[in-house]
């Protein structure tokens, strides 16, 4: 008797005392000492919102990636960028060489309509997003290698992980945002992929979205405003380092301006709360809005570079013309492109100043995968003419363009997207350089959609010279690009034959060492490998990078509660929206 | 009457069969598709870039493409837009709604701009008052509207700096727009519409008021106007009943042109204004190659435009006794 007491003390005692998710003092430079609560953060989108439905959506700003802030089972620590458990109760135990992950959940989470948030939801959405009749935007994140990645539930509280091969990313993976099993499940299981796209569409009423995070939508009207609120039953397990409930928050708003220079006017006039400055004449109207007393705002230029990068990528599959494969396959002469890319001139012409340099695909905010032993090639237009000399190109003709011994004009195509007003002048300054030590760029901007079309064509001849365009997205866990490393990705533009073989025996070395760091779970390991493949990648010069823009915060004075500077940049932004409040 | 209605239903079936191949076809024959970008996204594998295109339709051949898309149609179904993944009407209705308002309003600032100053300009031919609103109106012909709105953009800001009024600087309603009451609700919008609508309609007066002035002109000198001023009708009777009348015939005759324009939105000044039309929408279905929801929109203004087109004789014929519809 004594004995049964005692162990049903100790149940209600466990499922009442739910552990909650406490958010570090460090991530905020601003403690909300005072508790301040209510108001609302007033953000903006630059194109209308299309969709509510989680396994429809494809925007890089949208509803249910808002309403999937402040869920997962694991999160980004930024000063350190390890993965810390968040929806999940602890570490997972590892097992099966690095291959199956069993992972506790939190218990007491719930859903903004305060269900509970259980394993069956997490499966739920795993079925979802992996049915290819649904066309989700997340199907990839379920597969490796094209292996699929298979999740299972032990108990309502506990589900196992098994992956076909060991990966870097695995926590991250892992961290999908769980959907409720009782809306999605319930529907799926009657009628299929179809009845799922078919629900929450942006007619479906705000009462009747139910989320996992921190916020859940208020109201929305088309090509206007969204409004969310937050999430009840969310702050039961999110908590600041004195215990007090998160969000400090009670809303948090978008305005649809489609013209960026009507947000900004919205912004110096104080109706929105933050804005992405773009160049030197944003951050110049800011300053002098801030200046004048007019606007209330800290400005923070170059917080640090932007995660994108623009490159130049050399057509190495010409079988209609072998002199120019000849050429775009010599590394001499790749190296010498980068010679003649003034990068430095770039960021002052192109980006007034405000960006970076970059010499690798790893862009240069990811410090700690980049390192010095890989070569940078340097603006140097003299090294430039020595090592096209050594290709055979040691005379000028009569207009100043260097000929080989066969009288051939050393000359090629180079084309970007036309209207990219950044990527026309970077082109034409590499263009105007090259001219110097004598080479012939015919420098053409083409509609986007050809370039496209160009760039990610297969086959021993493909109809292009040279491109210059830009990459963005990835994360700090393992920065190289899946479809851009390894031979055979659709995005290895400077080599994709019919059998998506590789050429040269560092393309194969970079292919191998990427798989490697990429089933490689050990951080310091892993970054080890990371500068092994920047080194090989650099020596080939396969694609000459050129720049990339920079991030630059700025925020109304009425918000409290941002990172502090050194955790701020382009990856994890400025401020963790739990920890924002109104002053 | 309803023979003539009759009449121009049937001519309209091969009209709106060959507008329908134009659209379709233009369209698909634009370099790359809608999932075009996502093929440069170095997140999403081909695999699933094949399986979009199955679940799009966009792997099917043109021709295919065109006809499931014909035949939903006649079902009233004009397909599911691949941005938003629902159907085009859905899409599009709240924005047309949002447009016709601030058409509306501009059309009605545009008409009362443009008649009294055109009509006082043939009125007062040459006069000090004429020439400084030929100057004006010749200026504003040479400006862009939506470059205007940028300007009166940063005149705003800059007069909110001064005064502190709050004065709307783009969208339709204001923050606190649900807890006003009906009549607040109605006044907001308005005062939100109101700036827009000014810059659109004036610009666009200058045009329409020098066509009035020269109709007028070209009126007033004809035999029938002197013959009533001989007759000895009234200044105002002269001007009004017989010479506008008949100078107003030709703007009649394109009235109906202006019905696909009501749901056509304003143009770049709803982007500028950041104003939920359904022109910034069009722009970012035209820029993203959502096939379905540009031709379903662009059908649906060429029936309007058949449509105005029957309006415009109808019409005609009620202020012009010389034409009859039968």
């Amino acid at each position: 008797m004594k004995r049964a007491m005692f162990v049903a003390l100790a149940m209600t005692l466990g499922s009442a005392v739910a552990a909650p998710f406490v958010y570090p003092a460090a991530w905020t430079a601003e403690q909300n000492t005072a508790n301040k609560r209510g108001g609302e953060f007033r953000n903006y989108t630059i194109s209308d919102f299309k969709s509510i439905n989680p396994f429809t959506d494809a925007e890089a700003v949208s509803i249910p990636g808002t309403l999937e802030a402040g869920a997962g089972l694991f999160i980004q620590d930024p000063r350190n960028d390890e993965l810390i458990p968040y929806m999940a109760e602890g570490a997972p135990v590892v097992s099966n060489g690095g291959r199956r992950f069993v992972v506790k959940i939190r218990p007491g989470m719930k859903f903004s309509d305060g269900q509970a948030i259980t394993a069956d939801d997490w499966i739920t959405t795993y079925r979802i997003h992996t049915d290819d009749k649904v066309g989700s935007n997340s199907y990839d994140n379920f597969f490796l290698s094209k292996k699929p990645i298979t999740v299972r539930k032990i108990d309502n509280s506990t589900l196992q992980f098994d992956f076909p091969q060991p990966s870097a990313k695995a926590l991250v993976l892992m961290s999908y945002t769980p959907w409720p099993d009782h809306i999605f499940g319930a529907a799926y299981r009657s009628g299929g992929a179809e009845a799922v796209k078919r629900l929450w569409t942006l007619g479906t009423p705000a009462n009747q979205i139910v989320s996992p995070g921190m916020w859940t939508l208020e109201s929305y009207q088309a090509g206007e405003r969204t409004v969310l609120k937050k999430n009840p039953y969310w702050g039961e397990w999110n908590k600041d380092s004195r215990g007090q409930a998160l969000p400090y928050l009670d809303r948090y708003s978008y305005r649809v301006t489609t013209d960026l220079n009507a947000a900004l006017a919205a912004y110096l006039a104080g109706q929105i709360d933050t804005f992405a400055p773009r160049n030197a004449d944003d951050l110049a109207q800011i300053k002098r809005a801030i200046d004048g007393g007019n606007l209330k705002a800290t400005l923070l230029p170059n917080v640090s570079p932007q995660a994108q990068s623009q490159w130049i990528t050399f057509n190495w599959n010409k079988a209609s013309d072998p002199d120019k494969q000849r050429l775009f396959r010599d590394v001499r002469f790749r190296r010498a492109m980068s010679h003649i890319a003034n990068r430095q001139a770039m960021v002052q012409l192109a980006l007034g100043g405000l960006g970076s340099e970059n010499y690798y695909s790893v862009y240069p905010i990811f410090k700690n995968y980049i390192s010095d032993a890989a070569p940078k090639y340097r603006y140097d237009l003299a090294q430039a003419t020595r090592l096209l000399s050594q290709i055979g190109y040691t005379r000028k003709n009569a207009q100043g363009y260097l000929v080989n011994n066969a009288g051939k004009v050393l000359e090629f195509n180079l084309s970007t997207n036309a209207g990219n007003t950044v990527r026309e002048q970077l082109g034409r300054i590499f263009a105007d350089e090259a001219k110097k030590v004598g080479v012939k760029v015919n420098f053409t901007p083409i509609d986007f959609n050809n370039l496209v079309g160009q760039l990610t064509a297969k086959g021993e001849n493909r109809p292009f010279d040279a491109i210059l365009l830009g990459l963005s997205g990835g994360d700090n866990i393992w920065p190289f690009g899946q479809n851009t490393v390894p031979c055979g990705g659709n995005l290895h533009s400077y080599n994709n034959p019919t059998n998506g073989a590789c050429l040269t025996p560092q393309e194969s070395l970079m292919t191998k060492l990427y798989y490697q760091g990429d089933a490689t779970l050990n951080v310091a390991q892993r970054r080890n490998i990371g500068a092994q493949l920047l080194k090989a990648e650099a020596e080939l010069q396969p694609v000459i990078y050129l720049v990339g823009g920079n991030f630059h915060v700025t925020f109304n004075e009425r918000l409290g509660g941002e990172h502090p500077r050194e955790l701020m940049d382009a990856y994890y932004g400025a401020r963790n929206i739990a920890l924002t409040f109104i002053k | 009457m309803i023979p003539f209605l009759l009449r121009r239903a049937l001519q309209a079936i091969p009209t709106l069969l060959l507008a329908s191949v134009l659209i379709f076809f233009v369209i698909s024959l634009a370099p790359g598709d809608f999932l075009t970008p996502a093929k440069l996204n170095p997140n999403i594998s081909p695999e699933q870039i094949a399986n979009l295109e199955r679940s799009f339709g966009l792997d099917r051949p043109v021709w295919q493409q065109y006809f499931l898309w014909l035949g939903n149609m006649l079902r009233g179904d004009f397909g599911l837009s691949f941005q938003y993944q629902q159907p085009v009407l859905g899409v599009i209705w709240p924005r047309i709604v949002n447009s016709l308002w601030l058409v509306l309003l501009i059309t009605v600032i545009f008409y009362a701009v443009s008649i009294p100053l055109g009509v006082f300009g043939a009125v007062r031919q040459n006069s000090l008052g004429d020439k400084s609103v030929n100057v004006v109106l010749y200026f504003l012909l040479g400006f862009p509207s939506f470059f205007i709105a940028l300007i009166v953009l940063y005149f705003i800001v800059q007069a909110r700096f001064a005064t502190g009024w709050d004065i709307p600087i783009g969208g339709m309603r204001s923050e606190n727009h649900a807890e006003l009451s009906p009549l607040a609700q109605a006044l907001d919008i308005a005062r939100h519409l109101i700036i827009p609508a000014l810059i659109l309609a004036i610009t666009d007066a200058a045009g329409l008021t020098r066509v009035i002035r020269g109709q007028m002109l070209e009126v007033m000198r004809s035999d029938y106007i002197r013959t009533a001023r001989a007759k000895g009708v009234s200044e105002r009777t002269a001007i009004w009943k017989h010479t506008f009348r008949n100078a107003i015939l030709p703007i009649v005759a394109g009235i109906g042109g202006t019905l696909p324009g009501l749901i056509g939105g304003a143009g770049f000044i709803e982007v500028v204004f950041a104003y939920p039309g359904i022109t910034p929408m069009l722009l970012n279905a035209i820029n993203t190659q959502d096939l379905y929801l540009i031709a379903g929109f662009t059908m649906i203004t060429t029936v309007l435009l058949i449509i105005g087109n029957a309006i415009s004789d109808i019409l005609l014929a009620v202020v012009d006794p010389r034409v009859s519809v039968s």
